[in-house]
C-alpha cells in the first residue's frame, strides 16, 4: 500500500519545529479598547471596520463563556497577546520571502503545492498574510483571491455586505473576540458562473508563544458558481495554551456550489475555537469535509444555514482524539426554506485517553416544507480509558418532513481483525487498516494528496497505540 | 509422500462449549481432502482452530504443519507459513480496494516486493477463468459484493497467495451450479504435487469435477469414518444417522 | 413561581432549547389533606408509610423534590413476599382530590407484575409530582407499567427511579397521554452483571400539551442491557421534547444498548425535539441509536383507505399499530382496554 511505505517518511517533528520568536510587534497582553483601536490603525481601516471591532470588543466583555461543553477553565484571556505581526510585509513572488520563514514553509510543502499548480496558495504566518500568489486566470476570470485586509482596503463594498452577516458577532463570546481582534485570512470572490475546476487552499500556522490566532475568512460564491476552497491547518507546539478563535463566513448564492474541506492538525496544546458557517441560496449547494485531529481542546460546529429553495448540504466529518485530547465538535443545519436536503456523516476514533463528542443540531422549522435529512454517526473506541460521547439534538417543526437519525458506537471487530490476519497482515496492520476503512467516507472526499496526508496522520496517531 | 499437515487427538471449545473432542487428521502434499459432516459437526471451527482465530480455544492436541507445532502462533504468521482459509462469509472491509488488498498480502504473505506488471498478469489470467468483472478488483473488499462474488474473490486470493495448504470452509455453501463449476475450476488451477486442500462441505456437487482423494465423516467433534469419494454419494443417498448412531 | 427542570445529563448549546424545561407560573400546591382515591390489588405484598427523605440521582430538580418529602400526601412502601401476578394501584383525581403529591417505593424480591395507574374523573386541573422508586434484586423479573390518563389541564411531574441487581430483569413501560404539561424523569442504574432493562413508552400529545421526556440509563454491570424504544403521536399544536442517554460506565464490559424513538407529526404545527444520546467510556460495547420523524406513512395511509376507510380511521389505525406492540406489555386487560379507547378519543 502506497501510503504505508510513506509513513515512515513523515516526521511529526516537521509541523513542531518552532523558528525564533522573531517579531518587530507585540501588543501587550490582555484585551482593553486602546488595543482594538491600535490594530484596526495599524492595519488602515476604514472607520466602519474599526466600528465593528468595538462593538465586537463590548458584546465580548458581556457573554459569558459556554456553560456546557470541554472545560476552557485554563484559558486565560489575559495574558494572550493578541496580535503578532511578522517582520515582513505582504510578498509577491517566493524569492522575496524571509530566509527563517522560508524554512518554514519548506518543512509544511508549501511551495511544493504550489509547483503543483494547485490554483493559488495565501499562506498565513503569524497574523499576517506573507506570502501570497494566484494564477493569471484567476484573474482573468475575474476571481478575486487575497488576503483580508487587502479586501477591506481594494473591495470595501464587498466586505462591508458580507463581514460579519453570516456570523453574528454577538454568537458567542469567541465569535465576539475574533471580530474585536481579527487579523489575516482569506478573501475569495467568484463571479457569476465561474467555475473553479481546480481546488483553492491556504495553510493557517501560529508560530508565537502565547499567540491567539484569530484569521478571518470571507468567501463569496456568485450565482450560478463553483469552488473548493481547502483549508489546512497545522502549527508548532509550544508548552503555554494557545488559542485559535477564527471565523469562517461563506456565502453560496443562488445555484452556486461550494465545498469547503479542512485537514485541522493545530499542536496538541491548542485551543480551537473555532467558528464556521454558510449561507446558501436556492438550489445551491454546501460540502463540508472535515478531518479534526490535532488540538487539545476543540470546540467546531460549521453550520449550514439552507434560507434557499432547494438548497443542499452535505457534511462529512471525523475526529480522532489522543492522549489528553478533547475533541467537540459536529455539524448544525437550519432548514429555512422548502425542499432543502441535509446528509450528515460523521465518525470519530478515540484511543489513549482522548475524548471525542459529536454534538448537533438539525433544525427543521415551518417553513422547511418538504425537506429531507439523514444524519449517521459512528464512533469508534480502541482502548476502554477514552471516551466518545453523542449529544445530538433534532428539532423538528414540521410535519412535511422526512427526518432519520442513526449512531452507533463500538470497538473494532473481532472477526475483520481475523480475517485480515488470516490473510497475512499482523495485528497492528490490520487494526490500521480497518480504522483508515473507517475513516475512508471522508478521505475519499478529499484531494488525493490530503488524503494521502490525512492517512498518514491516521497511521501516525495509531501508532503505538495498539498492537 | 511429504507430510504437510497433522492434527492429534484435538479438544477445542467455542464460548465456553466444546466442539472438537479428539480430532485426528493427516494431509500430505498433493492431497485433496473432504470433511463432511451434520451441522454442529465442528466442521468450521476444525478451519478456524487451524488458524488459531481466538474466538476459539484449544483445550489439549497438537496441530503441526510441516513439523512445526503451530498451537499457538498468530493467526498472521500461520497465514505466511502457506495455510489460506476461504471464509464462510468473508468480512466487507470499506477503504481499501480489493487490488491494492491483494497486494499487500501478496507482499506480506511472500515477504517480498510484488512485481507489479507479473502481478497484474496473473491476475487478469484468474479474473478471467473465474469468470469475474474486472470491475470488482477496483471495488473495495467484499463491499457490496454478492453472495457468489464474495466466494469467487475468496478463490482469487487463494490462487494469487499460493498457500501450501487451502482449507475451504462451505465455499460451495450458496452457489448456484454454474458458480460451484468455476470454484471447482479455480481449486484444480491451484492445486499440484506440492500443495493440497481440505475442502469443508456438505453437499457434494463440489466434488464432481474434482479429484479427491479423502472423504472424512466428522460428527460430533470427531472424524468418524474415512472412505475415497464413493463415501460421499453414500452419505447423499443415506445422511449421517448411520453415523450419529455409532457414536452413541 | 416559575421552575427550570428535568435537566439533561449532560448540558449542550443553550441556543438547542433542550437541556431543561421551564414552567412558568406554576402554584405548587402544598399542606395538603390526605389523598384518598387510592385503590390497590395486590397479594404477596406488605405495605407501609416511607417515613425517610428519598434522594434521586436525577429527578425533577430540588423545589419538585422537596415537596414530594415534605408535602407528601401520600406514600406507600411495598415489599413483595411472594411472587405477584398483579400488584395494581390506582390514583383516581376527583373534585375533593385534585392533588397528590406522592412517593412509592417498591422493593421486588419476588417476580412480580405491576401496574399504576392516574386518571382524573373531573375536567379540574389536577397536579401530580410523584416519586417511583423501585429495587429489583437479585434474579427477579419485574414488569410494571405506568399510566397517565389525566386530563388535558393537569401538569403531571414524574420522577422514577431504578436500582437493578445481578441478573435482574425489568421490563418497564410508560403511557404517557394526559396532562398540560407531562413531564416524566426516568433513571435506570444498571449495577449488577447481567441485569437487563427493557423501556418502552407510548406518548400522545394533543391540543397545547408539551410532553417533556429525560430517559437515562447507566450501564455499569458487565454483561448488562438497555433497550429504549419510545412511539409517539402529536397532533394540533403539541409539543414534546425526547432526551434519552444511555450511558457506558467504565467497567460495563459487553454491554449492549439500544435506543430507538420515532415521532408520528400529525399536524404542521407540532413540534418535536429528539436528543438521543450516548455516552461512552468502556469500548467493549454495543451502542446504537436511532430517532424519525415524520408524517403517517403515505403509502400505509393509502392502502388502508383503499379498503374504505376514512382518512382520520385511518390514521388512527396506523398510529394504534405502531403503538399497539407497547401497550400489549400492561398487564392489566381494564387499563389496556382504557388506553385504547384513549386513543380513538384523543385523535378525534
Amino acid at each position: 500500500m502506497a501510503s504505508k511505505t510513506k509513513v515512515e517518511d513523515i516526521n511529526r517533528n516537521i509541523y513542531d519545529i518552532k523558528d525564533k520568536d522573531n517579531y518587530e510587534f507585540k501588543m501587550q497582553k490582555g484585551l482593553n479598547r486602546k488595543i482594538v483601536e491600535e490594530i484596526s490603525k495599524m492595519k488602515n481601516e476604514p472607520e466602519w471596520m474599526l466600528e465593528i471591532r468595538l462593538k465586537a470588543l463590548e458584546a465580548y466583555n458581556k457573554l459569558e463563556l459556554p456553560t456546557w461543553g470541554p472545560d476552557l477553565s485554563e484559558l486565560k484571556m489575559d495574558e494572550i497577546a493578541t496580535y503578532v505581526k511578522p517582520k515582513t510585509n505582504l510578498n509577491t513572488s517566493w524569492e522575496d520571502v524571509p530566509e527563517d520563514i522560508k524554512n518554514t514553509f519548506d518543512r509544511l510543502g508549501i511551495p511544493e503545492a504550489e509547483k503543483k499548480s494547485l490554483a493559488g496558495v495565501g499562506a498565513q504566518y503569524d497574523s499576517e498574510v506573507v506570502y501570497h500568489s494566484i494564477k493569471e486566470d484567476l484573474i482573468k476570470q475575474g476571481v478575486i483571491y487575497t488576503d483580508m485586509e487587502t479586501a477591506v482596503r481594494e473591495y470595501p463594498d464587498i466586505v462591508k455586505e458580507h463581514f460579519m452577516k453570516c456570523v453574528p458577532i454577538t454568537d458567542h463570546k469567541f465569535v465576539a473576540l475574533h471580530a474585536a481582534v481579527w487579523s489575516g485570512g482569506s478573501f475569495v470572490y467568484v463571479p457569476e458562473n465561474v467555475k473553479l475546476d481546480i481546488p483553492l487552499q491556504s495553510y493557517f500556522r501560529l508560530n508565537s508563544p502565547e499567540s491567539g490566532q484569530f484569521e478571518h475568512t470571507l468567501i463569496i460564491v456568485e450565482k450560478g458558481a463553483s469552488l473548493h476552497f481547502i483549508e489546512g491547518c497545522s502549527a508548532p507546539k509550544y508548552n503555554k495554551v494557545n488559542l485559535h478563535a477564527g471565523c469562517v463566513e461563506l456565502y453560496v448564492k443562488d445555484d452556486a456550489y461550494l465545498r469547503y474541506s479542512t485537514i485541522e492538525n493545530w499542536s496538541k496544546n491548542m485551543m480551537n475555537l473555532n467558528t464556521k458557517k454558510a449561507i446558501v441560496g436556492k438550489n445551491a449547494q454546501i460540502d463540508w469535509v472535515t478531518g479534526s485531529f490535532g488540538s487539545k481542546v476543540s470546540m467546531l460546529y460549521p453550520m449550514s444555514i439552507l434560507n434557499g429553495e432547494g438548497a443542499r448540504t452535505e457534511y462529512t466529518g471525523i475526529t480522532f482524539a489522543g492522549a489528553g485530547q478533547n475533541l467537540d465538535t459536529g455539524f448544525k443545519v437550519i432548514h429555512n426554506a422548502p425542499n432543502t436536503s441535509s446528509v450528515v456523516n460523521s465518525k470519530s476514533i478515540s484511543k489513549d485517553g482522548g475524548a471525542c463528542t459529536y454534538r448537533a443540531l438539525v433544525r427543521v422549522n415551518e417553513r422547511a416544507k418538504g425537506s429531507k435529512c439523514s444524519v449517521s454517526c459512528e464512533s469508534l473506541m480502541l482502548d476502554d480509558i477514552s471516551r466518545s460521547d453523542t449529544i445530538p439534538v433534532n428539532d423538528i417543526e414540521t410535519d412535511e418532513v422526512e427526518f432519520s437519525h442513526e449512531a452507533k458506537i463500538g470497538k473494532i471487530s473481532d472477526k475483520e481483525i481475523f480475517y485480515l490476519m488470516s490473510r497475512g497482515l499482523s495485528e497492528e496492520d490490520a487494526k490500521a487498516m480497518i480504522v483508515r476503512g473507517f475513516a475512508y467516507p471522508v478521505s475519499k472526499e478529499l484531494p488525493v494528496e490530503y488524503a494521502v496526508e490525512m492517512n498518514n496522520l491516521i497511521n501516525i496517531e495509531l501508532e503505538g497505540s495498539i498492537g | 509422500m511429504d507430510k504437510l499437515l497433522e492434527i492429534n487427538d484435538l479438544y477445542a471449545s467455542a464460548q465456553n462449549k466444546e466442539i472438537l473432542k479428539g480430532l485426528n487428521l493427516n494431509i500430505n502434499k498433493g492431497e485433496v481432502h473432504v470433511i463432511m459432516g451434520p451441522n454442529g459437526a465442528g466442521k468450521s471451527t476444525l478451519a478456524n482452530v487451524i488458524l488459531n482465530n481466538p474466538q476459539y480455544v484449544k483445550k489439549s492436541g497438537k496441530i503441526i504443519f510441516e513439523g512445526e507445532n503451530i498451537n499457538d502462533i498468530k493467526t498472521n504468521e500461520i497465514a505466511k507459513k502457506g495455510i489460506f482459509m476461504s471464509f464462510q462469509s468473508p468480512e466487507e472491509i470499506p477503504g481499501i480496494s480489493t487490488l491494492n488488498f491483494l497486494k499487500y498480502a501478496k507482499n506480506k504473505v511472500s515477504g517480498e516486493p510484488v512485481k507489479s506488471f507479473k502481478f497484474r498478469f496473473l491476475l487478469k489470467k484468474y479474473i478471467d477463468e473465474l469468470n469475474m468483472n474486472p470491475k470488482l478488483i477496483e471495488r473495495n473488499l467484499n463491499v457490496g459484493f454478492s453472495g457468489g462474488e464474495r466466494k469467487k474473490n475468496e478463490i482469487l486470493q487463494m490462487l494469487v497467495l499460493e498457500p501450501k495448504l487451502a482449507i475451504l470452509d462451505e465455499t460451495d455453501s450458496g452457489l448456484d451450479v454454474d458458480a460451484i463449476r468455476t470454484v471447482s475450476k479455480g481449486i484444480n488451477m491451484y492445486k499440484n504435487n506440492t500443495n493440497a486442500v481440505l475442502i469443508i462441505t456438505h453437499n457434494n456437487r463440489i466434488l464432481e469435477n474434482l479429484d479427491v482423494d479423502y472423504v472424512h465423516i466428522l460428527v460430533d467433534g470427531k472424524i468418524v469414518k474415512t472412505g475415497n469419494k464413493d463415501l460421499a454419494y453414500e452419505i447423499e443417498k443415506n445422511g449421517y444417522e448411520k453415523y450419529k448412531k455409532v457414536e452413541e | 413561581m416559575d421552575i427550570k427542570i428535568n435537566e439533561t445529563p449532560v448540558r449542550t448549546s443553550r441556543n438547542f432549547r433542550v437541556n431543561n424545561i421551564t414552567i412558568n407560573n406554576i402554584d405548587i400546591p402544598n399542606k395538603l389533606d390526605e389523598f384518598k382515591n387510592i385503590e390497590i390489588i395486590a397479594q404477596n405484598i406488605t405495605t407501609d408509610c416511607n417515613k425517610e427523605n428519598i434522594n434521586l440521582v436525577y429527578g425533577n430538580g430540588d423545589v419538585l423534590l422537596s415537596n414530594i418529602n415534605k408535602e407528601k400526601n401520600s406514600s406507600l412502601k411495598i415489599t413483595t413476599t411472594g411472587n405477584n401476578k398483579q400488584i395494581k394501584l390506582v390514583y383516581s383525581f376527583d373534585d375533593k382530590n385534585l392533588n397528590l403529591v406522592n412517593d412509592v417505593f417498591l422493593d421486588i424480591k419476588h417476580d412480580s407484575n405491576i401496574v399504576i395507574q392516574y386518571c382524573s374523573n373531573t375536567k379540574k386541573e389536577c397536579f401530580h409530582n410523584g416519586i417511583v422508586k423501585l429495587i429489583v434484586r437479585e434474579n427477579v423479573k419485574v414488569n410494571i407499567s405506568i399510566v397517565n390518563m389525566l386530563n388535558n389541564n393537569s401538569y403531571n411531574f414524574d420522577s422514577i427511579e431504578n436500582d437493578l441487581e445481578e441478573n435482574s430483569n425489568l421490563k418497564y413501560t410508560i403511557v404517557d397521554f394526559g396532562g398540560k404539561y407531562s413531564i416524566s424523569n426516568y433513571y435506570s442504574n444498571i449495577v449488577g452483571n447481567g441485569a437487563k432493562n427493557d423501556l418502552k413508552s407510548v406518548y400522545l400529545g394533543i391540543d397545547n400539551q408539551v410532553k417533556d421526556i429525560n430517559y437515562i440509563a447507566h450501564l455499569k454491570g458487565e454483561k448488562t442491557d438497555i433497550n429504549i424504544d419510545v412511539q409517539g403521536a402529536l397532533k394540533d399544536s403539541a409539543k414534546k421534547n425526547f432526551k434519552g442517554t444511555i450511558d457506558f460506565k467504565r467497567g460495563c464490559k459487553k454491554a449492549k444498548g439500544d435506543e430507538n424513538e420515532f415521532c408520528i407529526l400529525l399536524s404542521p404545527k407540532a413540534k418535536s425535539i429528539a436528543l438521543p444520546m450516548l455516552l461512552c467510556t468502556e469500548d467493549d460495547v454495543e451502542g446504537n441509536h436511532s430517532t424519525a420523524s415524520g408524517k403517517v406513512d403515505q403509502k400505509s395511509l393509502f392502502y388502508i383507505m383503499s379498503r374504505g376507510f376514512s382518512e382520520k380511521e385511518a390514521i388512527k389505525l396506523i398510529v394504534r399499530a405502531r403503538f399497539n406492540k407497547i401497550i400489549e406489555r400492561i398487564k392489566d386487560d381494564e387499563i389496556k382496554k382504557e388506553v385504547l379507547s384513549q386513543i380513538d378519543e384523543r385523535l378525534n
